[in-house]
């Protein structure tokens, strides 16, 4: 095996010098940046207002989403996967829909649906106050949030929480209640630390909803604050002030993530979800119903007030068909908006192409070699998007700012995780038994590798490859401090003409970035997320 | 096997168990369809039957852990679930041991077997001592602090037996309990498993797909097929007389051979002499005991036969086909003009590969299904 070791050095310096130069300078130049004035200039430009009360925010926010999320993903979960709820499908499948709309677009939508002038104030006279705010934020992100603690607990309930486990303790005189409390709630333990550190990274990164529910309101968080020091001011404080708040944000990121697996806890598992028995047969299809009615509010409601907008001739009209007109969409379809559309397209291709190709050189790195290099990879996952975009222009705004390029090496730097952990999830699941015995059935290294390896990898191949081109489509966080002149990409764009005040227009618009992302989202529902659990019938023995 | 109490007697107390039309479905599939079933008290009754023939899903049913599509189950001779109530599992008076163990990760071994006297209301010290007490009595109370994943298979499922007695129920249900077991291990535990459930004096059902498993601790066995109750008796009974070739099959070795029969015979009686002869062969003189669970005319018939009525030596002709020496007996195969017939024989080999041996017949027994021709 001389051979295959020395072809797994040259995997290991290639993956490790690329992670050096993709994550590990940038990030490293902007602790340099940070630090260049000193400590003292550091903790004073912390403790200035803005930065305290920017800081306080995200944390306050983020805090709270990060245990709003989890508790109404795991509740979802336990309903979901240890119920026999009628059109469990279909509510699994609502319950990720908010994965597919950007962020900012719910934010859109929830302003469109409960805001002042909005679609329940315009038929019930209802606004939900404070959607403007500190709120509508902690809401709106709530929702956004909720899939991916979602996934986290139920891909947990499916690996470390054996039904028979909760039959056990049913078994042995627990009530419904008590299982969850003895067994299944400890066993998940480390599944819902994974899923509250998720969120919460995921929230104090959130871009796009504090710029489109609290800059309006006055109400600053750590990245609307970064944008405003980096994007809008040409002040030499405030740019200080934007690389110091951005290593201050690594920081907290790296500290609340603390181990690099924690943010991997539980994904990907398979379900073996089976009835869990009698009980909740009477209030089955309330609680069904209850379910898909609060899907419907947060998530459907919102998308049918946007679109109802964009359909609009004008704001404050009233959503009947009688005003409604395709000009918003014809308005919409303009140059920035194609240009944008080709940019996000091709970012979207390459990011997605290059995160594949180094998450293999990753992998071929090998398990043993590869601690280092998962964890510089997952830092890069981990570091806020604002932060992260901070560095890259740090470390090469010099020669590639406004280009194409600064913006892909950033998604390369975010994305990078997912490409890697999807693919080593499943070759560290295939047997290796099969590649010997294709080996010992005659097959050469690189036909067993083409004949046996690359079929059972291709499914999370092609999943790896589309999770990150639908990331990249609609990334608004880094893309909105790296874009220049002429080359925003979509999801700027809109969020540009959003602030640029024009209502319907923009709700045109945030429609056709969600039909964009939904359409090559299609696939990636196909290949797995709504799909039916295999359940298999009785007749225990195996 | 003593203990079984007598189906004929009126105005007895409940059975422990008694199922009534019992269907159980996974959507519109039922997997079980239509079952009746009764154990007694402090009766252990085997269900015995391939993978996939709907034993997990009646004990599931049984204990709760799935709805029933229609019929009712009654345990001591309370209704637990018909199809318009189900009793919770923690509500029914019953104890179950899994197949997969099912011991919980983050609980060690005393944890586990007090949480069933812990949800009853006892206090933590006295749970334990009860537990203590049960790894004591299994002979596993130097495992007490370790979790599962210190315990070897054998070990976890001595906790998972302690878990599902310290719940004192008066029935339990058993899961394939050794089937995950190496094989010497499996049959000590079985038996260890069968002799603390007799003292508990609980009823139980044991699902099981091990032949020897089910006649060996059972007082009653029944053959399931897809969802089916073939047949119900003592061990002996499935043993000597199987309804047909499946059931057959599924309790044992067993043979096919053609005989000639020379006079009517009755369902429940004996032939006597003369008796029916192995067809085709000539001057086969002694004739074996014939017992038959239906009236048969004179002619041809099929019979089963066991290899242990089968003997090395006599007048009928055979060659050996193949031969397994298995320490305290020797397994053979005969190519016969009656048939191809298993043969076993106490000790190591007596006869070699393809060598001509005459062999005799001790008794055949023609079931209730006529054998087709197989």
């Amino acid at each position: 095996m001389a051979e295959s070791s020395s072809l797994r050095r040259v995997a290991w310096l290639a993956a490790a010098g690329l992670a050096a130069v993709i994550i590990g300078w940038p990030v490293a130049r902007l602790f340099g940046v940070a630090l260049e004035r000193g400590i003292g200039t550091l903790i004073e430009t912390l403790a200035g207002p803005q930065a305290t009360v920017a800081i306080w925010n995200s944390l306050w926010t983020g805090g709270s989403i990060a245990f709003l999320a989890v508790t109404g993903g795991t509740a979802a979960a336990l309903l979901t996967e240890r119920s026999t709820l009628p059109g469990r499908r279909w509510l699994r499948a609502g319950l990720l829909l908010p994965l597919l709309v950007p962020p900012f677009v719910t934010a859109f939508g929830w302003a469109r649906a409960f805001g002042p002038r909005g679609l329940t104030d315009q038929l019930l006279g209802l606004t939900l106050p404070g959607i403007y705010g500190p709120l509508g934020i902690v809401v709106v992100l709530t929702v956004a949030a909720m899939p991916l603690a979602y996934l986290i607990v139920a891909g947990a309930l499916a690996s470390r929480v054996e039904p028979d486990l909760e039959r056990a303790a049913r078994a042995s005189g627990a009530t419904r209640f008590e299982a969850l409390r003895t067994i299944t709630l400890p066993l998940l333990r480390p599944a819902l630390l994974s899923a509250l550190v998720v969120v919460f990274v995921y929230a104090i990164n959130a871009f796009g909803v504090p710029a489109v529910l609290g800059t309006p309101a006055g109400f600053a968080t750590i990245t609307t604050r970064l944008y405003q020091d980096l994007a809008l001011s040409a002040d030499p404080a405030a740019f200080v002030r934007a690389t110091t708040m951005a290593a201050s944000l690594v920081v907290v990121a790296l500290v609340v993530v603390g181990s690099s697996d924690a943010l991997f806890v539980g994904r990907g598992a398979a379900r073996t979800a089976l009835p869990a028995g009698a009980g909740l047969a009477r209030s089955r299809g309330v609680v069904a119903v209850a379910l898909g009615a609060a899907i419907a509010l947060t998530t459907v409601l919102p998308l049918v007030a946007l679109v109802l907008a964009a359909l609009t001739r004008a704001t404050g009209l009233q959503p009947v068909p009688a005003n409604w007109t395709l000009d918003n969409f014809a308005a919409a379809l303009d140059g920035r908006f194609l240009g944008g559309l080709a940019h996000s397209i091709v970012l979207a291709l390459a990011a997605a192409t290059v995160t594949l190709l180094l998450g293999a050189l990753a992998v071929a790195a090998g398990r043993r070699r590869s601690r280092i290099l998962g964890t510089a990879i997952t830092l890069g996952f981990a570091v806020p998007g604002s932060a992260l975009a901070v560095a890259v222009l740090l470390a090469y705004g010099g020669w590639l700012r406004d280009t194409l390029a600064i913006i892909l090496v950033a998604y390369v730097a975010k994305f990078w995780a997912l490409g890697h952990r999807q693919l080593a999830g499943s070759v560290e699941r295939l047997p290796g038994d099969q590649v010997r015995a294709s080996r010992a059935s005659g097959a050469g290294a690189l036909d067993a590798f083409r004949s046996v390896v690359v079929p059972a990898l291709r499914p999370s191949i092609i999943a790896a490859w589309l999770v990150v081109f639908v990331f990249a489509l609609h990334e608004l966080t880094m893309s909105s401090l790296l874009y220049g002149p002429g080359n925003a990409t979509l999801a700027v764009i809109v969020l540009n003409v959003q602030q640029l005040g024009d209502p319907t227009i923009t709700a045109a618009m945030a429609v056709l970035l969600v039909g964009v992302v939904a359409l090559a989202a299609i696939p990636l529902a196909i290949a797995g997320f709504g799909r039916e659990p295999t359940t298999r019938p009785g007749g225990g023995a195996s | 096997m003593t203990g079984r109490p007598d189906p004929t007697v009126g105005g007895r107390p409940d059975p422990a168990v008694s199922c009534r039309g019992l269907t159980i479905a996974y959507g519109p599939t039922a997997v079980v369809s239509d079952l009746d079933l009764e154990v007694g008290r402090g009766e252990m009754l085997a269900l015995l039957g391939p993978s996939g023939c709907g034993k997990t899903t009646i004990l599931s049913a049984l204990a709760g852990f799935l709805p029933v599509a229609s019929g009712e189950i009654r345990i001591g001779g309370r209704v637990v679930a018909d199809a318009r109530r189900q009793l919770a599992p923690e509500r029914r008076d019953v104890g179950v041991v899994f197949q997969g163990y099912a011991l919980w990760p983050h609980l060690d071994a005393l944890d586990t077997v007090a949480y069933p006297y812990r949800r009853r209301g006892i206090g933590t010290a006295e749970a334990r001592r009860r537990a203590a007490a049960i790894l004591e009595l299994l002979g596993i109370a130097g495992l007490a602090a370790r979790r599962p994943a210190e315990l070897s298979g054998g070990e976890q499922q001595r906790v998972g037996l302690g878990r599902a007695l310290a719940r004192e129920a008066s029935v339990y249900l058993f899961d394939e309990p050794t089937a995950h077991l190496d094989a010497n291990l499996r049959d000590r535990l079985q038996l260890e498993i069968a002799e603390h459930r007799r003292r508990s004096g609980a009823a139980a059902i044991y699902a099981t797909h091990d032949t020897a498993e089910a006649l060996a601790i059972a007082d009653r066995v029944a053959l399931l097929r897809a969802g089916h109750l073939v047949q119900e008796g003592t061990p002996a009974d499935v043993y000597e007389r199987p309804v047909d070739l499946w059931a057959a099959r599924l309790t044992g070795l067993a043979s096919i051979v053609e005989l000639t029969l020379p006079a009517d015979v009755d369902p429940g009686s004996r032939s006597g002499s003369p008796g029916p002869t192995p067809a085709g062969v000539a001057g086969a003189d002694q004739a074996p005991l014939l017992s038959t669970g239906r009236p048969i005319a004179a002619g041809l018939v099929r019979a089963i036969v066991r290899p242990d009525w089968v003997r090395l030596g006599g007048a009928i002709p055979g060659r050996v086909v193949t031969v397994a020496f298995r320490g305290a007996h020797t397994d053979y195969r005969l190519a016969t003009p009656a048939g191809t017939i298993d043969l076993r024989a106490g000790g190591p080999p007596t006869a070699a590969l393809g060598e001509p041996v005459g062999w005799s017949l001790d008794r055949v027994w023609v079931p209730v299904e006529a054998i087709g021709g197989d």
